[in-house]
């Protein structure tokens, strides 16, 4: 079977899966919520602050967020050993890899659509105007986000305090991704937005590094 | 000289540091080929 | 063993002068006087912890390509050795910023990418002690280690984009302006001592390795004779 056919199906399966209950997009959209209120009250910030510190609050919801909602895409498979029936199937293991990493990415886009425009209600931050900018801001950082989470999601499935673990990994990691993140949504929040070309080429530089490792190390992330 | 404490800590740092790993791997390695010498004489009397 | 004393006096030796030289040979530096000295195990530390990674990264991906249980050896080693030079770097940057800056630390690039590589390498290890299965745990090390190494560049690049913005006291003003040749040969001294000491600490540790692999096997190998009898019978009429 083809590579795109089988990511095709296999995407497939993870959005009916999810869609069924929703409840892993319902909890982790509640834990992103949580954790913006949590700010509030933590700081009490002033208008002004908001405004500075707005767009490392929001990343860093999305990445705790994140972490946690990474954990099940292997972890669950786990139980009844559903992945050995994958790898018997006729499919490369790239296909079963970024099928799950194409499901995550579409799930963590969800949460942030629903996030950023309550995020601009609660912190009284205007998007008009750079709505388009700051989609391209959350595209990428959600390509390195769900890229690199998913294949951590692969290792921890394997170990023990795998809750604890996924999170340990991968925010290390994203460290780079968090700092061009924010300052590419900070440029864009200001008096006079301009999306700074550095950090953009940043988060694209972070997610072809990823991508491509993850392609070529698919083969033994997936292996018995 | 200056601040002479600091940069006596430092250097003590750096080796006691290294002094403290290098023997824990030390104590390490002569309980291991013990418990080897152990194990291959149990299999020589199997 | 002849070796390996000899090799433990020599960099014993190295030890002994470098920090001597460091110390007192060394011409005092115009604004820092004294305290600079620290730069001399400061940024050996600094190049030893970064060859300590890099041979982690190698290791890494000849287990990939082997699964010889050697190069997983070779990794632990690296990891280990790296994440010591690199607590070392941690520890005597404060001592630094100290008596200069009178704070503790400061999240300038090179400290806060170095805390981060801290971070990274000790999570490699947490990891490998979480993985039961001897096999499993040396794939998937090996895989978040190649994934860890390829984030160190994007780690320093960034942290220096980002702290160029917004400018923070930089510990290290000192060395960049033209290196006195004394102190460009206290300097390389002080390198030699500490990657010598480093390379010493990372092959005790995969000796040390290498022999846990080896006590696992001859444990494996007596409880598989132990469950099969007629084995032992065998082996007593050959």
């Amino acid at each position: 079977m083809s590579t795109t056919r089988a990511m095709a199906i296999l995407l497939a399966k993870e959005l009916r899966l999810e869609f069924r209950t929703r409840e892993l997009l319902s909890a982790t959209i509640v834990f992103a919520l949580v954790i913006v209120v949590l700010f509030s009250f933590a700081f009490d910030p002033t208008a002004a602050e908001s405004r500075r510190y707005g767009p490392g609050l929001l990343w860093i919801a999305f990445l705790f967020a994140g972490s946690l909602m990474l954990n099940p895409s292997f972890a669950r498979e786990q139980t009844n050993d559903t992945l050995d029936a994958l790898r018997m199937a006729p499919i490369s293991a790239f296909a079963i890899l970024s099928a799950k990493m194409l499901a995550n990415f579409i799930f963590m886009s969800l949460v942030e659509l629903v996030l950023v425009p309550v995020f601009s209600v609660l912190y009284n931050v205007s998007l008009t105007g750079v709505a388009g900018r700051l989609i391209l801001v959350l595209v990428l950082g959600t390509i390195g986000l769900t890229v690199t989470g998913t294949v951590f999601s692969a290792i921890s499935s394997h170990a023990r305090m795998r809750e604890l673990l996924l999170p340990l990994l991968l925010l290390p990691i994203l460290t780079p991704l968090l700092i061009g993140a924010v300052e590419a949504t900070a440029s864009l929040l200001v008096d006079q937005p301009e999306l700074d070309r550095t950090w953009v080429a940043l988060l694209a530089g972070f997610d072809i590094v990823f991508l491509t490792a993850s392609w070529l190390l698919c083969d033994y992330l997936i292996e018995e | 000289m200056k601040n002479f404490q600091y940069l006596f800590t430092a250097w003590m740092v750096v080796w006691a540091v290294f002094f403290v790993y290098e023997l824990s791997i030390a104590q390490r390695l002569s309980r291991l080929r013990d418990d080897i010498e152990g194990l291959k004489r149990q299999l020589r009397e199997k | 063993m002849k070796g390996r004393i000899a090799s433990t006096v020599f960099v014993a030796a190295l030890i002994f002068f470098a920090g001597y030289a460091a110390l007192f040979i060394a011409p005092d530096e115009k604004t820092m006087h004294a305290i600079q000295r620290i730069f001399y195990f400061h940024l050996p530390s600094w190049i030893a912890m970064f060859t300590a990674f890099s041979v982690v990264f190698v290791a890494n991906i000849a287990y990939l390509a082997t699964r010889k249980e050697k190069w997983d050896a070779l990794g632990v080693a690296g990891a280990e050795a790296g994440v010591v030079c690199c607590t070392i770097g941690l520890a005597t940057g404060p001592l630094w910023a100290r008596p200069v800056w009178g704070i503790w630390w400061t999240w300038d690039a090179r400290l806060t990418t170095t805390f981060i590589l801290w971070l990274l390498y000790l999570s490699y290890l947490l990891l490998r002690g979480l993985l039961d299965d001897p096999e499993k745990k040396a794939t998937l090390s090996a895989i978040f280690g190649i994934f860890a190494f390829l984030d160190v560049p994007l780690v320093y690049v960034s942290n220096r984009l980002w702290r160029t913005q917004h400018p923070q006291p930089v510990i290290l003003g000192g060395n960049d302006s033209g290196l006195d040749p004394t102190m460009s040969k206290v300097l390389l001294l002080c390198v030699i001592a500490v990657m010598g000491v480093m390379i010493i600490v990372l092959l005790d540790r995969y000796r040390l390795e290498r022999l846990r692999h080896e006590f696992e096997e001859l444990r494996q190998e007596i409880e598989t004779r132990s469950l099969a009898p007629s084995s032992i019978l065998e082996k007593e009429s050959a």
